[in-house]
């Protein structure tokens, strides 16, 4: 096993300060938010830039090389449902330090992410939903299939389809959550690997809840085989749960330092 | 169906140390492969040899060894006739006189025995303390001191010592220094991030993981550097990533198997040929699991792995 | 190594027929993968599929059996033979290697007489324990030099076989082969004899003798087709010649074929592997030994050497004792009296724990005092001084009891018996448990024996 691989999830265009930087090509709220995520332990950075419609390819183009020229070649997320813009970023994209990722596939209307990703020899975030969240683990495994089926026929790797369960909200779906965990340990032991908006478990808690749910939860998740997620890398009890289940899954070698390092 | 090769890649390699200066230095790691894997990827640097001479002379080497030595008057005679040998890479100096428990000499008599050594060779220069932790504090920091610029290796920075000889040999005088552990994986780790802690280039450090005579709890060594290698390259952990140097010399000529005396072991034969072999198989056991460089000190042992590594590389 | 659900899924026909039971084909590999369901509750499987399946299901690496064992290795062991090959693992610290590497000396024709006599003399001359362990040759190679006659090598095969050790025939031509298994075949001995060019009849030879076949080729490609055709003849009863060619290529060949068995599953890679360094290294002993300990590491089931002798022995077969040994479980020394420095009835007694560590630690010290004495070691449950100590294995009445069960004051004569300085609370009960015995503490760490005992031998 390799060690847990965390998407930073702090460049959105839903915060505010982000979009308005977006928008204005303005730089300096983009890095500053960037190195505080690499800082914090990120592997990767999600960019989301929304559906762009008309200025997606530009902006996604000047993210990527903004951030790639900036922070070492950082690999990256492409998060849009904007298709021309995903392939614009990675028209200019270095591998050196990983392949891009393209955020997100799904069963139904998204299907096709699968086949933009196989063209461009990417990783794939392959959502396990078709129209609405799956009812259960029956139906998420069919979704699964056929995302599966598609990118293997198209000779992607499996190891580059990223499989995410949807993580449901504990507040209104709180009976579900044991199935959304269980389904992980499913595609674990298919040898698939997985990752997801984990936070969302907590969405509408107290913010001084949330760490804390969001910290039992990607342990849970771990332990069900869990390779990846999206999440706040700026949660330091977040963080700090992964770096030691990374040491208990014996996927990075300990040392009384480990959280320093 | 044919046979299909598959390789193993990594996306990770072991820093490369250079040791000395000039025409003579050498590089030590830089694989990012298994020992001796050329299948896999090209071996950056080949293994190198150390030979290890003591500040006490001959006094308490095997006659074997004293033979290869005749008519050597001073350590730095020593020196420059080891340095000579067929596949010697760089010399070690043990400064063991300087043990408490022992002859106890001052530091200043050891400091000038090994500005002796550095000056009467063109080889690479390690330098071994006397594994007493007070006396090795002080003891490596002047030696650092003293050999600046010569780019020497100063063996070693333990748990107990590694802020006054990391400090000294890494930040002040600009040496290299070795983290030793015993044996103890996580510990090797750990020492890592504390020296790097202190601000030291970790492009200046090479660990000694510890290691044992075959035989005797070699079991140990063997996991210890398949693990470190493993999760080095595995994991691509920034705090593994540097060479390893094994002393086997100091753990192989004590044994019984090399050290006992032809009437006190009848049918073992001659003792010489018995200490060559011990620490030939131990070495090669040793840059099997993961050594970039090891410490030797017969001249046949030397060129017998050195031999070796070439047919490898 | 079992398949997981991804690589089951890919040969399932994918239809989504449910006549299983499962929703999905996916749905139904990952209960395979699990084990909550079996392969064959699937009616649609191709016959391809379900051979790949029941092939991958088998171990990785077949455990070969040769040779006639001439005594037991140690005490636990019955075998009659020699167990080849059977790993599971790349590493040791992953799992313990099961089957220890083997070693030869190799006779041949080309040899004089005199020089075959001293070199068998040689094998049988080494022959000893370490730790519990039998250590000696276990094979012997009769090499056969091209041209050699039928009968003059049958006659070397004989003579190697009064050795009393198993053999490998290191042989190309099919009559010598024949000649020598009139003498031998009864002995089990490893026909190592085929290649691209003679595979057939080799094999044949082989099979009616019920003997091993030892295969090689020019290159590794061409060893796994011939392999490959082998199995096709029914052969299943093989052993991997790594080549002769050059080091580099004989170690190439001991990882890429040992990795492809255990790591990427290719069956027809395994085998267990012999390799011929005295072939790779003619004439230098020291370079023989370098390569011993290679190919011991990485990953030689047999190693033949042209003569092994004490010097070379005594690393090596310590070097596989330790590679050998389960990674989970702290090495023991057997319980018993261990003469140090010449000691006998009448020297100084010492006693500690059968932690091996602690064990060669204390034992390397004693050797350096130079001082003769005896070092007893009982059941101490293999865990450090304190460590048993505090788990009650290292006690005064364990101590007492080990000294009656091993019939001590029978067979020494002295009475003084020095205690780790760590359990110097043990004295005053030792001194009730033993009595007419002096009861000494000694130094708490291993490097102040030396002193201690010098001392202690001076006053």
């Amino acid at each position: 096993m390799a060690k847990f691989i965390t998407i930073g999830e702090r460049l959105s265009t839903t915060a505010p300060t982000v979009n308005k930087a977006f928008l204005a090509r303005d730089p300096e709220p983009i890095l500053a938010r960037a190195k505080a995520q690499l800082d914090a332990g990120a592997t990767y950075l999600d960019v989301n830039i929304g559906p762009a419609e008309g200025y997606g390819e530009d902006l996604m183009k000047w993210a990527v090389q903004l951030l790639q020229s900036n922070f070492d070649n950082v690999p990256l997320a492409l998060d849009t449902s904007n298709k021309a813009a995903i392939e614009a970023g990675i028209s200019v994209y270095n591998r050196s330090k990983g392949k891009p990722i393209v955020n997100s596939a799904d069963a139904a209307g998204r299907i096709e992410n699968i086949d933009l990703a196989a063209a461009n020899d990417a990783i794939v975030i392959a959502l396990c939903n078709g129209e609405g969240i799956a009812a259960d683990n029956d139906e998420r495994m069919g979704y699964c299939t056929t995302l599966l089926e598609r990118g293997l026929s198209l000779g992607l790797s499996e190891d580059d389809i990223w499989f995410d369960p949807l993580f449901v909200v504990i507040k209104g779906m709180q009976d579900k959550q044991m199935d959304v965990l269980h389904f992980i340990g499913d595609l674990t032991a298919m040898g698939l690997k997985t990752t997801g908006g984990l936070s969302n478990n907590s969405n509408g808690m107290p913010k001084h809840i949330r760490p804390i749910m969001d910290s039992a939860m990607v342990a849970m998740a771990m332990m069900m085989g869990m390779t990846s997620a999206i999440v706040n890398p700026n949660d330091l009890r977040l963080m700090e749960t992964i770096k030691s289940c990374d040491i208990i899954r014996n996927d990075t070698l300990y040392a009384d330092s480990y959280l320093e390092v | 169906m044919p046979f299909t090769k598959k390789l193993q890649k990594f996306n990770a390699t072991i820093r490369t140390v250079e040791l000395g200066t000039g025409e003579k230095a050498v590089k030590l790691g830089g694989g990012s492969t298994f020992p001796f894997y050329t299948f896999d990827g090209p071996t950056a640097n080949p293994a190198k040899i150390g030979i290890e001479i003591s500040d006490m002379g001959l006094e308490n080497e095997p006659d074997c060894i004293k033979a290869f030595y005749e008519g050597c008057g001073s350590v730095a005679e020593i020196a420059k006739k080891a340095a000579s040998f067929e596949g010697v890479d760089f010399v070690v100096l043990k400064l063991e006189g300087g043990d408490p428990n022992g002859a106890d000499k001052p530091v200043e008599e050891l400091v000038n025995v090994a500005k002796e050594v550095s000056e009467a060779i063109d080889l690479p220069l390690v330098v071994e303390g006397c594994k007493n932790v007070q006396k090795d504090a002080e003891l490596l920091s002047k030696v650092a001191e003293a050999l600046q610029g010569k780019n020497v290796l100063l063996l070693s920075a333990r748990e107990e010592d590694y802020k006054n000889i990391a400090a000294a040999a890494g930040l002040a005088y600009d040496q290299l220094i070795g983290a030793e552990s015993a044996v103890d994986i996580n510990l090797a780790k750990q020492l890592n991030v504390l020296i790097k802690q202190l601000g030291v280039d970790l492009g200046k450090v090479v660990m000694n993981v510890g290691s044992a005579a075959a035989g005797y709890g070699f079991d140990y060594v063997i996991s210890t550097m398949d693990r470190v290698r493993a999760a080095a390259l595995g994991q691509a952990d920034d705090s593994l990533l540097m060479p390893v140097i094994t002393p086997v010399s100091s753990e192989t000529w004590t044994v019984k198997e090399a050290s006992a005396s032809e009437e006190d072991a009848p049918g073992w034969g001659p003792v010489e040929e018995r200490g060559i072999d011990m620490e030939v198989e131990t070495a090669v056991a040793c840059l099997t699991c993961g050594s970039d460089a090891v410490i030797l000190k017969h001249p046949t042992s030397i060129a017998t792995v050195s031999k070796m590594i070439q047919a490898l590389s | 190594m079992a398949l997981n659900g991804i690589a089951i899924f890919k040969l399932t026909p994918k239809k989504n027929c449910k006549e299983c039971g499962c929703p999905t084909c996916m749905a139904f590999s990952m209960k395979v993968a699990q084990g909550a369901m079996t392969i064959d509750q699937c009616p649609h499987m191709s016959e391809d599929a379900l051979a790949t399946l029941s092939e991958a299901s088998a171990p990785p690496m077949k455990t070969i059996k040769a040779g006639v064992k001439p005594f037991a290795d140690n005490k636990n062991d019955s075998d009659k033979e020699y167990s080849l090959g059977g790993e599971t693992v790349l590493f040791r610290h992953e799992k313990t290697f099961v089957n220890k590497t083997r070693y030869a000396s190799t006779v041949c024709t080309c040899m004089d007489d005199a020089a075959v006599d001293a070199r068998l003399a040689s094998v049988s001359a080494i022959d000893y324990d370490r730790i519990g362990d039998r250590m000696y040759v276990e094979f012997v190679a009769v090499d056969c030099a091209e041209g050699t006659a039928p009968e003059k090598y049958a006659e070397l095969v004989k003579k190697a076989d009064a050795a009393g050790r198993s053999l490998i025939l290191n042989v190309k031509d099919e009559a010598c082969a024949k000649a020598a298994f009139d003498v031998c075949k009864d002995k089990k001995p490893i026909l190592n004899a085929a290649d691209a060019s003679n595979y057939e009849a080799m094999s044949k030879l082989a099979s009616d003798a019920g003997v091993v076949l030892g295969v090689s080729g020019a290159s590794v490609d061409e060893l796994y087709d011939t392999v490959a055709a082998l199995e096709k003849l029914g052969n299943k009863n093989l052993i991997l010649d790594l080549g002769t060619e050059s080091v580099k290529s004989a170690f190439e060949n001991a990882v890429l074929i040992r990795r492809a068995a255990l790591k990427d599953s290719d069956r027809t890679f395994g085998y267990p592997s012999i390799v011929n360094v005295g072939k790779l290294a003619s004439g230098d002993a020291h370079m023989q030994a370098a390569l011993a300990a290679l190919f011991t590491m990485k990953y030689g089931s047999i190693v033949i050497v042209e003569e092994m002798s004490y010097a070379m022995a005594l690393p090596l077969y310590g070097l596989r004792q330790n590679l050998y040994t389960d990674p989970q479980k702290a090495p023991r020394i057997e319980p018993g009296i261990y003469p140090i420095n010449g000691a006998d009835e009448n020297s100084v007694c010492l006693t500690t724990v059968d932690f091996a560590l602690t064990y060669f630690l204390v034992s390397g010290e004693l050797e350096r005092s130079g001082v003769p004495c005896n070092l007893l070691i009982s059941d101490a449950g293999g865990l450090s001084v304190l460590t048993s100590w505090a788990a009650g294995k290292f006690s005064s009445g364990s101590i007492a009891k080990y000294i009656q069960e091993f019939d001590i004051e029978n067979k020494i004569k002295n009475r003084t018996l020095v205690i780790p300085g760590k359990v110097a609370v043990l004295k005053g009960d030792l001194e009730s448990k033993l009595p007419g015995w002096n009861i000494v503490v000694g130094p708490t760490e291993a490097v102040q024996l030396v002193k201690f005992l010098k001392d202690m031998h001076n006053a």
